[in-house]
């Protein structure tokens, strides 16, 4: 650290001074990552047919939009597909986080690490896997195709951030909990979920927005009504490019800031300083 | 080594003289480790009972497996003169301090003194009143509805102690309580646990490493190592008549010499014999291991019964009340001594390094081991 501050000195550069480039790199980074949806947004409120020219605001794509009734029933479906995988990975990745984090048996390592894998598939691999799965098994691709892909999808988040809290929990905790007349089982619902329920919390509201967004899965598992909201508006701009689609993704954007926000507001209003996604950003 | 080896009480004549545990025979084994060998212990009713020893001795593990958290591999455990070795950690009448206190984070502190009462079933209002009658004892009675996180290290184990003692347990299991405190803060506590042991008069089961608190808080001491008891006494018992080399160096420094025995006397190098009067078990030719503590041993204004040997000072240290010599009284045996710094400080009539000093001790202060 030392060696490090004195060649920036010698170099006339002050320990905290940021070098130019790095700041103008950052910019021009956050601009190509972010023009294309400040597009979407503002184009969802323009009053002309046209994706490239803005004619004055106006709410008509919305309206259009919460008219279209095959939208909003692919709007329905990606709601309740987020809302089932939501709460299944969160019992069935709480679950695994509990026995990975308890048991220390080579088996269970070697479990434990299998678990993660879905994190660095990539997703198409998942998506043609889930789809010859189903397929093998003589399943009729339909919501519940779609629903149990993205439940295995989702359980390595929800594992991954469950440990992460549950590994800060002393296990003398739990212990403690029995030690004041609690059995195993009361001890887990009195204690260590109510312990762990920032954790949860986070982990449902991100699940919730990965999957209610995601394509690739919903992609390869959908049935054809109704399709996922995602699948539905690729379908929709193959044929026609319509404002709508702005519209719709505007509303889905909120929805994902929304729920992301609330991700890691949640666990501070509880009273945690350990929000679960700091895992996830590295923070 | 210990003396309180007694058989194992039946359940049907349970009275006040019964111990409020008892271990038989008790061993625990990780694999093929044995953490814990074929311990016999009793702790009496009332008493504030210390288990002693370093960090692997398996004092923890003893604790954990009277709490109900570890399986005994063999023996029995009794709580009150029932057997409990096959009792999960619910139902039986003992609570625990853990040493990171395992406070409930998402209760506050009202609901974590009151949580083991909630699960026995009490009314809220008696809840209530038990809670705030400890929270009175601890003296804290207005954090109430802080959260653990609020409070300092201090106050979170204040709050376990109060959680585990609301209970009225049998007995109340310690685990190094005090480990994670400042020293001042740990002097501190040691002198409220004391005291509020003798206010409620439960049997407290103390786990530590640290042997002055083991002395400081203790009604008697077991010294553990490798798994088993090397003595079992009052605190004066263990410092003053060591049974066994380990526990002579545990508790405090030691001056240990190992000899040949003979004629009143043990040679522990050519031409040093240590006068050893009232000793009729001890054999002419047989080895003997003595020790002597540094406070004992006087440098100067002996008493006509002293024992007396030359030596010469190697080092001294000053220590603000005491000041201690390191003194050779053969080029093998380098001897401890401490003196009070009454009168003198040591730079005026004291010794210094390379002196020719006599010593001498009582013949009763010299404790034959083993």
């Amino acid at each position: 650290m030392a060696t490090d501050a004195m060649t920036q000195a010698r170099r006339g550069r002050s320990v905290e001074g940021k070098p130019k480039f790095a700041v103008a790199f950052t910019a021009l980074f956050m601009f190509i990552l972010y023009v294309p949806i400040v597009v979407v947004v503002l184009f969802s409120f323009n009053s002309k047919k046209s994706l490239s020219v803005f004619g004055g605001f106006s709410t008509r794509w919305y309206q259009q939009f919460f008219h279209d009734e095959a939208l909003l029933s692919s709007l329905r479906a990606s709601l309740l597909i987020a809302f089932v995988a939501m709460l299944a990975s969160i019992v069935l990745g709480t679950m695994l986080a509990l026995a990975l984090e308890r048991v220390s048996s080579r088996p269970a390592r070697i479990t434990g690490t299998v678990a993660l894998i879905p994190l660095v598939t990539p997703e198409i691999v998942t998506g043609v896997a889930a789809l010859l799965f189903f397929a093998g098994l003589g399943m009729k691709l339909s919501l519940v195709t779609v629903i149990l892909a993205e439940i295995t999808f989702s359980i390595s988040y929800v594992a991954v951030i469950v440990r992460g809290r549950l590994s800060s929990m002393s296990d003398e905790v739990e212990e403690a909990a029995r030690d004041l007349g609690c059995t195993p089982f009361q001890a887990l619902r009195l204690v260590t979920i109510p312990t762990i329920l920032p954790a949860l919390i986070a982990a449902g509201l991100l699940i919730f927005a990965l999957v209610f967004d995601d394509f690739v899965l919903a992609f390869f598992t959908t049935g054809v009504d109704p399709q996922p909201l995602s699948v539905r508006i690729y379908s929709e701009i193959r044929m026609t490019i319509s404002p709508a689609i702005n519209a719709v993704g505007t509303c889905m954007l909120l929805v994902s800031v929304l729920l992301i926000s609330l991700s890691l507001i949640v666990p501070r209003l509880l009273g945690r300083k350990d929000s679960s996604l700091d895992l996830i950003s590295g923070g | 080594m210990t003396d309180q080896i007694s058989t194992p009480a039946g359940t049907e004549n349970v009275t006040s003289e019964t111990p409020a545990i008892q271990l038989i025979g008790l061993t625990k084994k990780f694999g093929d480790t044995t953490v814990v060998n074929n311990l016999t212990l009793d702790i009496r009713r009332g008493e504030f009972f210390s288990l002693l020893g370093p960090s692997g001795c398996g004092k923890t593990t003893t604790l954990r497996m009277i709490a109900g958290f570890s399986d005994a591999t063999q023996g029995r455990i009794l709580l009150g003169g029932q057997d409990v070795t096959s009792v999960q950690p619910h139902k039986r009448n003992v609570n625990t301090v853990f040493q990171s206190y395992a406070l409930f984070d998402h209760l506050d502190i009202e609901g974590n003194v009151g949580f083991g009462l909630k699960r026995k079933g009490l009314d809220k209002a008696e809840v209530a009143r038990r809670v705030n009658d400890m929270l009175e004892l601890v003296d804290l009675q207005g954090r109430k509805n802080a959260k653990p996180r609020e409070l300092s290290g201090g106050q979170k184990q204040r709050v376990a102690l109060a959680r585990a003692l609301v209970n009225r347990p049998e007995v109340l299991l310690l685990d190094e309580p005090l480990a994670a405190l400042d020293l001042k803060l740990r002097h501190r506590m040691q002198v409220e646990l004391k005291e509020i042991q003798r206010e409620v008069g439960i049997t407290f089961v103390f786990v530590t490493h640290d042997q002055d608190e083991a002395l400081t808080l203790s009604d008697r001491i077991a010294i553990m190592n490798n798994g088993v008891v090397e003595q079992c006494g009052t605190p004066e018992d263990v410092y003053e008549r060591p049974k066994t080399v380990f526990a002579a160096g545990f508790i405090g420094t030691s001056n240990l010499m190992t000899g040949t025995y003979s004629a009143g006397a043990v040679t522990v190098a050519p031409g040093i014999r240590i006068e050893l009067p009232g000793h009729p078990e001890l054999l002419d030719g047989s080895t003997a291991s003595i020790a002597i503590r540094p406070e004992k041993i006087w440098i100067a204004d002996f008493e006509p019964d002293m024992v007396r040997v030359h030596g010469q000072v190697a080092a001294t240290v000053y220590h603000g009340a005491t000041t201690q010599y390191l003194v050779n009284i053969s080029p093998e045996i380098q001897l401890t001594v401490v003196e009070q710094n009454l009168v003198r400080s040591r730079h005026d009539d004291r010794w210094s390094d390379g002196d020719s000093v006599e010593i001498g001790w009582k013949p009763e202060h010299v404790v034959v081991i083993g």
